[in-house]
């Protein structure tokens, strides 16, 4: 396992292993995997990993189009007509990573998964054993390109800075020469940042790479637009102005690696265990059995104000065979994520039909879960991560509507000016920006005020509204009614008589286009039912635009 | 007194009253409904019908998508967003699949995992594969520990809340608008509210909030609401000028 720096110390030695736009290749794998055919490399064409409307994911060939993570998804199609979509699918992503990751186990154990397509490892004792860390990386370069994937890798003081030499390594060749870091020479796979340089390897990279959103936002407002800018403030103010969350990242980017644990091992009392009987051998049915386990031990988390940031799998098998996979999250895990990684390792290793897998040949009967690392929570995980957690539910739900019924089926209401009920209301695709103009707040005189109805109809719904004598009620060219309303009949039910009204509110829009002219007049009528609503007339037609009701 | 003391013990007579909770079992509600369900609250996993008033619908979601929580609805009508964001739910967390066509069983059901109160405007003719599907949805209610709401008649609900008498305010014959609207919430249903308890609320009052109404009867059905003769009313006149008001 990799060690945490003592204070004073450098950060040990680590190897990333990063397998690049890891969704994308997932997906065409598993397709091509289920239709039989295999195409050509998926970096080659243009696929992109959708979620939610937005892009997760997409391969080189998307890439040099324009396509880019976070775009919506109507966006990215209109860069690249024939892009090809998948869902987005993390179990998918989980269980193909699975034997990449046991590759790399077997020639340096100890690998620790950050997320399907990311893995570190702790690259002391393998540099002993293989000589050299450039000899490590052609050997897990190599492990992994048996396992029938590319792979691109760093080596440097610590995960977070080796994690960002290995994304470094496609580009930027020049940069890294003034960093005074060995550009990868053609066929290397990896970069190698020397012990001690890591402060100026991250120096010049962009304050998003820490990859929390909301501080990135704040340092670049303040002006703050690299690493190394960031690594030059005072620790005592980094830690006044953004908490201790912040100074955590301000050590990343001085290159100290991360924060030290609380426990070199977590207490006995945290690891949960569940005997499965009769033995497991299908997905869903450990899936079931995992999410108890998974949520106890979350539960013993919280009530300890603890967190998690490393956390082992393991399980073993009716034939004896122990399987076990350490998942690492530096932000410490929710209750919803260590349930997802349960989820995905077991179906990793129940599955391995995706690539050579190592796939136990019995039933599962038991399952550990053991939090190698616990941190303190503090109040912030508490705070944020229930927020966080109801917002990736409710992203999830989504996602599966609009799966079921296409991408613009979710839509949210955005307030936009205007008169008509209708014409304030908005409907914006969700993922789509609930951009306002024009600005709901500005006066819009002619609007009918306060309180608006509560039933909008689509469709127009045909009334009459007819006077004492029985005529259909007019509106003059100068907007004055022709009659006092007395009876109401809605879609040709009974009239009824009308006790209260008032209008014509006038709605001239549009005068100067002939074609788009439309003169309404709108009344509120209340009836002797005691309902309320909001009739229009134009051209000589009534009809109900509203009901108050 | 010696009861009152000892913590976690309380008087038989205070077991009935209104509780606005705020733990993760229960979503809150405006304190002007809360009386109308038991526990003061909208316990989660339970299904509940609102028939005959959008107004009514937007009043049960406003307190908990304010502090907060996901709301979605699906099928048509719409609900109206002006009316919804006056009476104060919160339009960026409030979800709308306008049209689920046949498969809105599964839309409904996977919108349960994820918000907190899901309404659902059931099509007019329902098929006997639609009666299935809402049991099924009924009991992924309670497991998922959502809410669902239902505009029209649900077998499984466990309460059913009508608007049973409603009288609008501030039109007169001619002049005025309309300003304010007192009605009669009707709550009926299974267990504990198998008893029907009915509440005054001003839905909305004058100045767009939605709260209890005093103790003045409801007049009947034809009564005049000519502004002039109106008694009983507020005197919270907005003028005719058409005026904006925005609420909350």
């Amino acid at each position: 396992m990799i060690g945490r720096a003592t204070p004073g110390e450098l950060p040990p030695r680590t190897l990333a292993v990063w397998c690049p736009d890891w969704p994308v290749v997932a997906a065409v794998l598993s397709t091509e995997t289920a239709t039989g055919t295999f195409a050509a490399d998926p970096q080659s064409r243009p696929v992109a990993v959708v979620f939610a409307n937005r892009v997760v994911a997409c391969s080189a060939a998307a890439r040099v189009e324009g396509v880019r993570r976070g775009q919506r998804r109507r966006e990215a199609q209109s860069r690249v007509p024939d892009l090809e979509i998948h869902p987005h699918d993390p179990a998918r992503d989980a269980r193909a990573f699975e034997p990449v990751v046991a590759a790399v186990e077997a020639v340096v154990p100890g690998v620790e998964v950050l997320r399907p397509g990311l893995a570190v490892v702790a690259a002391r004792g393998a540099t002993r054993y293989f000589g050299s860390e450039t000899r490590v990386g052609r050997v897990v370069a190599g492990a992994v390109r048996d396992a029938g994937h590319e792979s691109r890798l760093g080596v440097a003081d610590g995960s977070f800075t080796a994690v960002q030499a290995a994304y470094s390594s496609v580009s930027r060749h020049a940069l890294l020469a003034e960093a005074g870091v060995r550009a990868p020479a053609p066929g290397e796979p990896g970069v190698i940042v020397p012990a001690g340089a890591a402060a100026d390897f991250l120096a010049t990279l962009p304050v998003q790479v820490l990859e929390d959103d909301e501080l990135a936002d704040l340092l670049v407002r303040l002006g703050v637009t690299t690493l190394g800018a960031f690594a030059a403030l005072p620790a005592d103010d980094v830690l006044a102005r953004f908490g201790p969350d912040g100074l955590r990242r301000h050590a990343l980017a001085r290159g100290l690696g991360e924060r030290p644990s609380v426990g070199h091992a977590a207490p006995p009392e945290l690891i949960v265990t569940t005997v499965l009987d009769p033995p497991v051998e299908r997905v869903d049915a450990a899936t079931f059995a995992a999410k108890p386990l998974a949520e106890q031990l979350a539960a013993k988390l919280a009530s300890r104000a603890l967190a998690c940031t490393r956390l082992r799998i393991e399980a073993r098998t009716e034939h004896g065979e122990e399987l076990a996979r350490l998942w690492r999250h530096d932000d410490g895990f929710t209750t919803v994520a260590i349930a997802e990684r349960v989820r995905w390792q077991l179906d990793g290793w129940l599955s391995g039909t995706v690539g050579q897998g190592p796939r136990p040949t019995a039933g599962i009967t038991l399952l550990r879960l053991v939090p190698v690392e616990i941190v303190d929570a503090g109040r912030q995980l508490g705070l944020w991560g229930d927020a966080g957690a109801a917002q990736e539910r409710v992203e999830r739900a989504v996602d599966r509507v609009l799966g079921l019924l296409g991408p613009d089926a979710v839509t949210t209401a955005v307030l936009c000016g205007g008169r008509d009920v209708a014409e304030r209301v908005r409907l914006a695709p969700w993922g789509e920006p609930r951009a306002v103009d024009p600005a709901d707040t500005l006066p819009w005189p002619g609007r009918l005020p306060a309180p608006s109805p509560a039933t909008v109809h689509g469709a127009p719904v045909p009334a009459e509204l007819t006077g004492v004598d029985g005529v259909p009620v007019g509106v003059t060219g100068r907007f004055v009614a022709t009659a006092a309303p007395a009876r109401l009949a809605v879609d040709g039910a009974r009239p009824v008589e009308v006790v209260g009204w008032a209008g014509p509110w006038a709605a001239d829009t549009r005068w100067w286009d002939a074609a788009g002219r439309h003169r309404r007049a709108r009344f509120q009528v209340v009836t002797a039912d005691d309902r309320a609503w909001l009739l229009a007339i134009e051209d000589g037609r009534w009809w109900v635009e509203s009901a108050y009701d | 007194m010696a009861l009152q003391a000892v913590s976690g013990v309380d008087r038989a007579s205070r077991l009935g009253q209104v509780q606005v909770g705020t733990d993760d079992s229960s979503l809150l509600v405006l304190p002007a409904l809360a009386g109308l369900l038991p526990g003061g609250v909208l316990r989660r996993g339970s299904v509940l019908t609102v028939q005959g008033s959008g107004a009514l619908l937007l009043a049960l979601l406003a307190a908990s998508s304010a502090q907060g929580s996901w709301c979605a609805e699906v099928g048509s009508p719409l609900l109206g967003s002006a009316a919804a964001a006056e009476a104060g739910v919160a339009l960026d967390r409030f979800v709308r699949v306008p049209e689920p066509g046949e498969r809105w069983p599964e839309v409904v059901a996977s919108l349960l995992d994820g918000f907190d109160v899901v309404v659902v405007h059931p099509p007019q003719r329902r098929t006997a594969r639609d009666d299935q599907a809402v049991r099924r949805l009924s009991a992924r209610t309670r497991e998922r520990g959502a809410v669902l709401v239902a505009t029209a008649p649900w077998v499984g609900a466990g309460l059913g809340l009508t608007v049973t008498a409603q009288r609008w305010h501030g039109l007169g014959r001619g002049h005025g608008h309309l300003v304010a609207r007192e009605v009669v919430v009707t709550a009926v249903g299974r267990g504990s509210a198998v008893r029907p308890r009915r509440t005054r609320v001003w839905l909305p009052a004058a100045d767009g909030r939605i709260v209890a109404a005093g103790t003045a009867s409801v007049p009947p059905a034809t009564g005049d609401p000519d502004l002039a003769a109106s008694v009983e009313w507020p005197p919270q006149h907005v003028p005719r000028s058409g005026v904006t008001r925005v609420a909350g």
